[in-house]
């Protein structure tokens, strides 16, 4: 036989009815917006259906896909490395003015307030403007090239990278850095013997992380003429040279895939 | 041949025990229209332990802040060997102050660096210029003052270890070593061994006794236990909502004092 269990009634949650109100309301908006959406980029699945065709015949003419050395293959593997050196430069080039302005634009490591705002400002308006608009400024600047790709990823990562730092050091434990501050320590003494070594362990990984993006992001630069691989695939398909195009991309998962293997590692072995 | 380097003496001018170093007067602060300090007044000397007691809210972090000027008082003075800080202004409210260390309950180490690196980091103050951005560039005998500073907590033999991979025993020592390689002359520990197991708490209350009494430090503790404040303190200051009930040896520490102390719902009584 078993004891007697214990019941007592559950009071009511209070404003019930406002809650199921507020639920309701916000499913309605979520759906209104998407008919919205759906009509305003002309989403229709019959035009997929249709396209079908073109479809199959653009994958019968990328496969199997022309693996000639000295035509397709060796271009792309050293413009798929270009791709890799401007995602490389374009994110360590930026580590200086990521890491002032993130220093700048921490709370806690902020000389003054007025600082503060001007740096998350400027951090701000280089994480708006997309790197693709960076680098149609500097091809037109400096001309078609890497160099123009490069120069795109440094300002537009200063700005997520930054950001994503200064972020960081707020959440961290500002507790040595008071000890040094009570020590008699000065703010820039502060920051190097304190903020940035509690930290360290996730800039780093940050650093990686935008690197694996950032080599992403300079295959789309190619595409506008920031060098690279993305220019010959674009090359490819307005040539119609739809199994180069095959080639290329697979250069480009290859490469994409061990980035993306190589720096998760790192990063795995950091946390430890 | 290997030269033999001698601890630095920590401080040139003699000390004599006894000697008062840290004078507090008449110290009153409110936070929000709320006295929380009401006329705390307390001596410091050379070569004794001060013990703070009190209930939650009774004010003993908030003495240590005015006197660390972390926070600032309504009224008050703060003597330091005789110089009263108010007057002070700047770079000679910082070396004044200077002659003041203190430890703390979190122990607040950098983890990724090395015991002897964390150690070092208290002579920020007195060390300028792009030297002191990177403990690659400390010089030699920063770092041998470092060391005699750890051999002086018994932690010589880690001084290459990661402070993150210490015990908080060890840790509040190498913390410990951090303010006597600031030269402080005053210690001021915020519950500097609530974190510890009572071993490592036992422990840490003996160095700073020993480091009192026989280096001439003035320690003063903020502890939760008056067991700990017993074996190990000279002079103890109770407190009560703000005021100090008690300052005197530690012999005036007994039950009927310690009931007084954390008596509950005093405000309702
Ligand atoms: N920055 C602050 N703003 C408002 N009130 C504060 C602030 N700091 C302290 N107080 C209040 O002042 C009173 C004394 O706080 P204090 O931290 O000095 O107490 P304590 O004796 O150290 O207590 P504990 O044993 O909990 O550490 C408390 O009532 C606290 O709420
Ligand atoms: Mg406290």
């Amino acid at each position: 036989m078993s004891a007697p269990v214990a019941r007592l009634s559950v009071p009511k949650l209070p404003n019930a009815g406002w809650r199921i109100t507020s639920i309701l309301t916000a499913i309605a908006v979520f759906v209104v917006l998407h008919v919205f959406a759906l009509r305003g980029t002309d989403f229709e699945v019959a035009a997929l259906v249709t396209g079908a065709e073109g479809m199959a015949s653009f994958l019968a003419d990328a496969f199997p896909p022309d693996l000639d050395w000295e035509g397709v293959l060796a271009p792309a593997l050293k413009a798929t490395t270009v791709t890799l050196w401007i995602g490389l430069l374009g994110t360590t080039l930026s580590i200086p003015s990521a890491l002032l302005l993130a220093v700048f634009a921490s709370r806690t490591t902020t000389p003054h307030r007025a600082v503060y705002q001007l740096s998350r400002a400027v951090l701000s308006f280089f994480r708006a403007v997309p790197d693709i608009v960076f680098a149609l400024i500097f091809v037109t600047a400096v001309g078609l090239g890497p160099f123009a790709g490069v120069l795109a990823l440094i300002c537009h990562n200063t700005g997520v990278m930054g950001k994503l730092w200064a972020e960081s050091m707020e959440e961290a434990d500002n507790g040595p850095q008071q000890a040094l501050s009570t020590a008699g320590a000065s703010r820039l003494q502060q920051v190097t013997h304190a903020a940035l070594p509690m930290v360290l362990g996730q800039f780093v990984g940050l650093l990686l992380y935008r690197f694996d993006v950032n080599v992403r992001s300079s295959l789309v630069l190619g595409l506008v003429g920031a060098g690279g691989i993305g220019l010959l695939i674009n090359q490819s398909i307005k040539s119609f040279r739809f199994d180069a195009m095959a080639t290329q991309i697979i250069v480009v998962l290859v490469l994409i895939i061990l980035v993306d293997q190589l720096s998760s590692f790192i990063r795995r072995k950091l946390e430890v | 041949m290997t030269t033999l380097h001698l601890p630095v003496p920590r401080l040139a001018e003699a000390t004599v025990p006894g000697e008062p170093i840290l004078e507090v007067e008449h110290l009153t602060k409110s936070f929000g229209g709320r006295t929380v300090l009401d006329g705390v007044g307390f001596t410091l000397a050379r070569g004794s332990v001060v013990a703070f007691l009190g209930a939650n809210g009774s004010g003993k972090s908030t003495t240590l802040k005015c006197v660390m000027g972390l926070e600032t008082p309504e009224a008050g003075s703060i003597k330091l060997a005789g110089t009263e800080l108010s007057a002070l202004r700047g770079t000679e409210l910082a070396r004044a102050r200077s002659s003041v260390a203190m430890v703390f309950q979190k122990i607040h180490l950098v983890p990724r660096r090395t015991a002897l690196e964390n150690v070092c980091a208290g002579a920020l103050g007195r060390l300028g210029g792009p030297a002191s951005i990177s403990p690659m560039f400390f010089p030699r005998e920063l770092k041998e003052e470092a060391m005699a500073a750890l051999a002086r907590v018994g932690m010589a033999d880690r001084a290459h270890e990661k402070a993150g991979r210490l015990s908080g025993g060890q840790a509040q020592r190498v913390a410990v070593a951090r303010a006597l390689c600031q030269r402080a002359s005053v210690l001021l520990a915020d519950e500097p061994v609530s974190a510890l197991d009572p071993r490592a708490a036992e422990e840490v209350m003996a160095l700073l006794a020993e480091l009192a009494h026989e280096e001439n430090l003035a320690v003063a503790a903020v502890l939760h236990q008056p067991d700990l404040a017993l074996r190990h303190a000279d002079t103890v200051i109770g407190l009560i909502d703000g005021r100090i009930e008690y300052s005197g040896d530690i012999s005036g520490l007994d039950a009927s004092m310690q009931a007084r102390l954390y008596t509950p719902n005093r405000a309702a009584a």
